[in-house]
Order: C-alpha cells, then sequence, then structure tokens
C-alpha cells in the first residue's frame, strides 16, 4: 500500500494537516466523499478521501494528501448504475459512488450526456421511446417506404431494371426453373398472342415473355417487364383466354413496377430491422428476420390486388370476357385441393389475396 | 485479496453485477435516439452501453473502464456504413460491383481487425492501467490473407489452423499495461474441436431429414393443408444447428481463453456446450415473443454467465502488475494513429 503515494504534480503535506485544514476553511462550501484511487502505475487499489472546499480539493490517502484545483479535475459522464470516475491532471482516476458529491462538484457539461442520463434515470422516457421506436417503424414501413418507392423504381434506368430482372432469373434458373418443354411451335403461338395482347399497350416498357418448366402452375413478372410462366400453367389454362387472363395480371405487375418496388421495399426494411436490432446478441439476429417475412406477405398482397385491377381491365379492352380470370382461378384452386400440395400451387394462391373474392371480384367485372 | 505470504496460488474470479433494469433503460433511450438523429446517436448509445457492461464486469473488486470517445465510433461508423452499404447497394444492381467490393473488404480485412483491437485496447482500462494492441498490418496480413487463403485452398482444411494462428495473434499482439500477454495455444486441440463439430453437423442434417421425413408423413394422415407442420422440423433444425454452435464457441472459447496467459497469471475458462446452447435457444425465444423488447435483458445474462466461467489463477497479486512506462502509440508514431484511431464495426 505504501507504494501507491499521492498523486503526482501535487503538492504533499502529512495527513494531519489535511484535518487541520477542514477544520480551518470556514464560509467556502466543503464537501467530502470517499473512492478509490488508482494511480495509473500499478494495478492497486488506493482508498481515499476526497475534501472539496470551494475550488481546491485535498485528497487524502492516510498517509499523504494532495492539493489541487477542482477544475484541474475531469468527471467521465454520468451513467445510471455505475460508479463515477475522475480523471486527475496526474493521470490518476478516482472511482466513487458518491454520485451526489460529483454531480455538485462537477457538473455535466456536455448537453448529450446531461440528457442521456436524465432520460436514463427515470422509467417513463425509455417506455415512451420505445413506444415511439415502435410507431416511428411502422411509420417507416407502411406509409413512407411505399410512398417512396413507386417514384424511385420509375426513375430506374430501364437498362438496370432488366439487368436486374436477368440476374435474378438466372438466379432462378439454377434453382428452381427447368427449360421448358413446350414445343417451338406452342411457344411460338403463345408468344405471338401475348405480343399482340401487349401492342396496343401505352407507355415505355418493354414485355418479354419466357417459357420455363417448374413443379407447379406458376406466372410471374421479374424486373425489367420479365414475364416467365411455367409450362404447367400453360397446360392447366384450359383455352387462350385463361391464359390471356394470367399474362394480364402479370403485366399489371410490370406496369406497376411491383418487382422493383418490392426489391426497394424490402431492401429498406432489412435496413431498418438492422439498425433496430443492430444490438440483438449473436445468433438472436435471426428473430429479425421473422417480421421481414411477415411484411413481405402484406406488401405481395397489395400488389396482387392492383395487378387483378389492372388485369380484369385490360382483358375487357381486349375482348376477353373477365370470367377467363374466374375460370383460371377456380382450376388453379381446385388443382391445388387435389395435389395436397403445401407448396408450390398453394404457395402462389397463398400470397394472394382470398382467392374467393378474387373470383368474385372478377366476375363481378363481366 | 487475501494478505498471501510469498507464493500462494491464489484466483481471481470475474464477476458481473449490472442489472437488466439499469440497461434496459440505457438500451431503450439509445433506440429512439439513434433512429431519430439517423443513427448518429447511436455512437453516444454504443459508448454508453459499453461503459455499463465493462464498469459491471469486476475483477478483484474492480470494474474495468471503457474510454472511447463517440466522435471516434461515429467515424468508424461512418466508414463502415460506407463499406457495408455500398456493398449492400452493389450487390442489388451489378454482380461485378458485388464482386470488387467482396475483394476490397476482403483486402481490408488486416487493417479492421489491427484498428479495431488498437482502438478498443487503448480505450479499455482496469484500476487505470490501459491495455494496448501492438499488431502490425504485415502480421495481420499473413494472419488473415495468407492463412485464410490456405483454409479456403484446402476446403476448410487448414481451418482450425487459420484459426489457432488467428487467435495466437489477437492474444500475443495484445497487452495490460506493460504486462505482454502470451498464448499457450496448439493447433491439435483447435483441430479436435472443429472436427467433432463437423461431424455433430453430419448428425443433425440427418437429424434434420428425418424430422421432415416425419412431418411429411404427417401431413399426408392429417387432410387438410398441412400449413403448420413445416415449421417442426425448421425447430428442430435450428436447435440441432444452434447446440452444434454453442459446442465450437464453448469448446474454441475455453481452449483460447485457457491458452491465454496475462504474465504470471493464467487465465481458466469454464464454458459449457450444453449452457451455451440454453442460453442462445432461449435468448432467440425470448427476443421473437418480446418484439426485441428482452435484447438488454439477453445482453445482461449473456454477459453475467461470461463472467462466471472466467478467473485469472496465479502465484501473484494483480496489483503487482504494471502499467506501460511510456504512454502507448508514441513509439508506432503519431502520423498512422489518425489511420488506427477508428473502431470500424457496426
Amino acid at each position: 500500500m505504501s507504494a501507491a503515494g499521492p498523486p503526482q504534480g501535487a503538492s504533499c503535506s502529512p495527513s494531519g494537516g489535511s484535518a487541520a485544514a477542514t477544520a480551518a476553511s470556514v464560509g467556502a462550501q466543503t464537501s467530502a466523499f470517499s473512492g478509490i484511487l488508482y494511480d495509473g502505475r500499478m494495478a492497486l487499489r488506493v482508498p481515499v478521501r476526497i475534501e472539496a472546499r470551494g475550488a481546491d480539493v485535498v485528497i487524502d490517502d492516510g498517509t499523504a494528501t494532495a492539493h489541487m484545483s477542482a477544475a484541474e479535475i475531469r468527471a467521465d459522464a454520468p451513467l445510471p448504475g455505475v460508479p463515477r470516475m475522475l480523471r486527475l491532471p496526474g493521470g490518476e482516476t478516482i472511482e466513487t459512488s458518491d454520485h451526489a458529491a460529483v454531480a455538485a462538484l462537477w457538473p455535466e457539461r456536455s448537453v448529450v450526456a446531461r440528457a442521456a442520463f436524465a432520460l436514463e434515470s427515470r422509467w417513463w422516457p425509455p417506455l415512451a421511446g420505445l413506444t415511439l421506436t415502435a410507431a416511428l417503424a411502422a411509420f417507416i414501413v407502411i406509409v413512407l417506404l411505399p410512398l417512396a418507392a413507386e417514384p424511385v423504381a420509375r426513375r430506374i434506368s430501364p437498362e438496370i431494371e432488366r439487368s436486374i430482372g436477368e440476374h435474378t432469373l438466372a438466379t432462378l434458373d439454377r434453382t428452381v426453373f427447368k427449360p421448358s418443354r413446350l414445343s417451338e411451335e406452342e411457344r411460338d403461338e403463345i408468344s405471338d398472342k401475348f405480343a399482340a395482347f401487349v401492342a396496343g399497350e401505352r407507355g415505355e416498357e418493354k414485355y418479354e415473355l419466357v417459357f420455363r418448366r417448374a413443379s407447379t402452375p406458376n406466372a410471374m413478372a421479374l424486373p425489367g417487364g420479365l414475364i416467365v410462366v411455367t409450362d404447367e400453367m400453360v397446360r392447366a389454362a384450359g383455352n387462350d383466354a385463361e391464359l390471356l387472363a394470367v399474362l394480364a395480371h402479370e403485366i399489371g405487375h410490370v406496369r406497376g413496377r411491383h418487382a422493383m418496388r418490392l426489391v426497394l421495399q424490402n431492401s429498406g426494411i432489412v435496413v431498418l430491422v438492422t439498425a433496430l436490432a443492430g444490438d440483438a446478441v449473436g445468433m438472436t439476429v435471426l428473430a429479425a428476420a421473422v417480421p421481414t417475412m411477415l411484411l413481405q406477405s402484406r406488401y405481395s398482397r397489395e400488389f396482387e390486388t392492383e395487378a387483378d385491377d389492372y388485369a380484369l381491365a385490360h382483358l375487357k379492352r381486349h375482348g376477353v370476357s373477365p370470367q377467363a380470370f374466374a375460370d383460371i382461378m377456380r382450376r388453379l384452386e381446385k388443382e391445388a385441393a387435389a395435389t395436397h400440395e403445401s407448396d408450390g400451387v398453394l404457395r402462389y394462391l397463398g400470397s394472394h389475396p382470398a382467392t374467393e373474392e378474387r373470383i368474385r371480384r372478377a366476375e363481378s367485372e363481366r | 485479496m487475501t494478505d498471501s505470504p510469498a507464493q500462494r496460488s491464489s484466483t481471481y474470479r470475474f464477476a458481473f453485477t449490472g442489472t437488466a433494469n439499469d440497461y434496459f433503460r440505457i438500451w431503450a433511450v439509445s433506440l429512439p435516439l439513434s433512429l431519430l438523429t439517423l443513427g448518429i446517436y447511436s455512437a453516444w448509445g454504443k459508448v454508453r452501453k459499453r461503459r455499463y457492461l465493462y464498469a459491471h464486469t469486476r475483477l478483484d473488486g474492480s470494474g474495468f473502464d471503457y474510454r472511447a470517445a463517440p466522435m471516434a465510433i461515429l467515424k468508424g461508423r461512418i466508414i463502415a456504413l460506407t463499406l457495408f452499404g455500398g456493398f449492400a447497394v452493389g450487390s442489388h444492381f451489378l454482380p461485378a460491383v458485388q464482386l470488387a467490393f467482396f475483394a476490397l473488404l476482403l483486402l481490408l480485412t488486416p487493417w479492421i481487425v489491427v484498428a479495431s483491437s488498437r482502438f478498443n485496447a487503448r480505450n479499455t482500462a482496469w484500476r487505470n492501467v490501459v491495455f494496448g494492441f501492438d499488431g502490425g498490418l504485415r502480421e495481420a496480413a499473413k494472419i488473415f490473407l495468407g492463412f485464410g487463403a490456405l483454409a479456403l485452398a484446402t476446403f476448410g482444411l487448414g481451418f482450425p489452423y487459420f484459426r489457432m494462428r488467428r487467435a495466437r495473434f489477437i492474444i500475443e499482439r495484445h497487452r495490460f499495461g506493460a504486462t505482454p500477454l502470451k498464448a499457450d495455444l496448439l493447433a491439435g486441440g483447435f483441430i479436435v474441436a472443429y472436427l467433432l463439430a463437423f461431424l455433430m453437423l453430419i448428425g443433425a442434417a440427418v437429424l434434420s431429414m428425418i424430422a421432415t421425413a416425419i412431418a411429411f408423413l404427417m401431413s399426408r394422415n392429417v387432410s387438410g393443408s398441412g400449413n403448420g407442420s413445416p415449421l417442426v422440423p425448421l425447430a428442430v433444425i435450428y436447435t440441432a444447428y444452434i447446440a452444434v454452435f454453442a459446442y465450437v464457441r464453448a469448446r474454441v472459447g475455453n481452449l483460447t481463453l485457457n491458452g491465454t496467459i496475462v504474465g504470471p497469471l493464467r487465465c481458466r475458462s469454464t464454458l459449457r456446450a450444453r449452457d451455451l446452447a440454453w442460453l442462445y435457444i432461449s435468448n432467440i425465444v425470448a427476443i421473437i415473443v418480446t418484439l426485441g423488447l428482452a435484447t438488454p435483458w439477453v445482453t445482461i445474462r449473456m454477459a453475467r454467465y461470461r463472467a462466471r466461467t472466467l478467473a485469472l489463477e496465479g502465484e501473484a497479486q494483480l496489483a503487482t502488475l504494471a502499467a506501460a512506462t511510456a504512454p502507448a502509440g508514441t513509439a508506432t508514431g503519431s502520423e498512422v494513429s489518425d489511420l488506427f484511431d477508428v473502431d470500424v464495426s457496426l
């Protein structure tokens, strides 16, 4: 213990002098508290008593005292439940649990630290803050992102959008799609009908129909006007009108830039979730994936309704009865029920609004 | 601290004294403020949260002291955000950009490790004795790019050796004041640990296949949509993988820490795989069920477990450990210190 000595750079006097000085100081505000001094040279704990008389501070370790001015001492920003640290000019640190004494002698100068401490010391600000966070996050996800995604999606150059679409298709080709087994004539026939179907469309969208084989009837619109239709969907359609109804729905997705908007919105959600869950420990980040997935299905439902509206109007414009749309929906639903497959067809329908409701809407448009 | 005469072995246990109540408030103030200030406050929030956790991680009656300036953290976050943000945006649009960023990130790894280690060491003290990290860029490049490439080239066979060299580099370039840390690590232990983990992973894969098969068979018997059934095998798979992950964490963590020597003292770590697996799984459940509100509680209980399983042993008093005589950083030159004075992390 004797190795510790008084802090450097301070005048020393025998311990007895400290008590005498305390008695002598009249008028000036005096406060005293205890702490532990770490001298910064050895990992030693030295219990000390700190006395402040006005602007002067006396530190007494039982064998010697050190004098310094209070202005030379810096106190760490306060934190609830954490001892205060006083940094002395000689590089020593004093740890003390006397928060009141430190707060009175060295009021926190930084506005940020003062505000943070005040908020953290009570229960209502953090609780109100969390409520605010939840509300803000919901506002961003439900209102702001969809609102921002649309104009941004429309401003993305067609070349970039197309390259994203092709990139996505390449990934799907590697994972789920196989080359189409439809005959060339069959494909050409459908492509010709599709070309005639979109010929009169206003707007600068470029459409391209591609054929792939998968395990289930499916059709999707990728960024850049790429529309994929599976052999199984072509087979499932009872007639041309029904296939056109499915394609009209996908054209609706292309016109609404839904694929691009979905990519942008999801990116926004990922950024937000990462920002909020940034603290989550290690593997618990996995938990962040759940709300993201839930939100994704919400978005697609809105887009499906929009695409349906477009499809029905488009069919009528081309002299095809919206009944064809209702028919194919019913057919797909029946197939889903028959095959018992929870994956393919059901998922195609599952991300869509309730099938019954869609059929009803199509039939009311007749 | 006992006034033990001369050379008697003493054990210094770590303890964590923080409470979820206190930490929750610090966390819950930081979150909305960070969001409202577009992430700027997150640097202050990080410092406050870390200060709380460090101060309550106590060894022989004294807490650790985290001294980083929020400004330096903010700087590091801006660098990291530019890097990772560019990576994320680039990968969406152009595969070539993605590749370039990946290469850049890989090349930057040695610098990121050295800069962050230096920053964190310099800003951490115990009893006012400041830690230090003196690892150089060249050595870091050799470990992370050289041995990292070796691990890749050997299809993972060299991975345990890479992890051992990495741990040795990180430990041996650290010092507590004037006391350099020593690493007593052998590749053998790492190889056995990862080999067993690999075998367990295969076991987990088989288990998950069985679980999927059972779920499939059950869904066929029950009429109607089998919507709920995929969740069961998924839970089994995740649990199995978390168990393997916990095993690696416990085993490699113990190997690394038990081989860490601080002057006359040696670390003793008693992490257990089943404890960690239970902590991980219950943490995930707690976070999902509370929509993230349990995050601070999770942090606290992990810190408590880590501290409880760690001790220092040896025939010397902690108080005899001295600070570095020269202020850290002067030897390596101040011109590079700016380049290293960041904590590059999100």
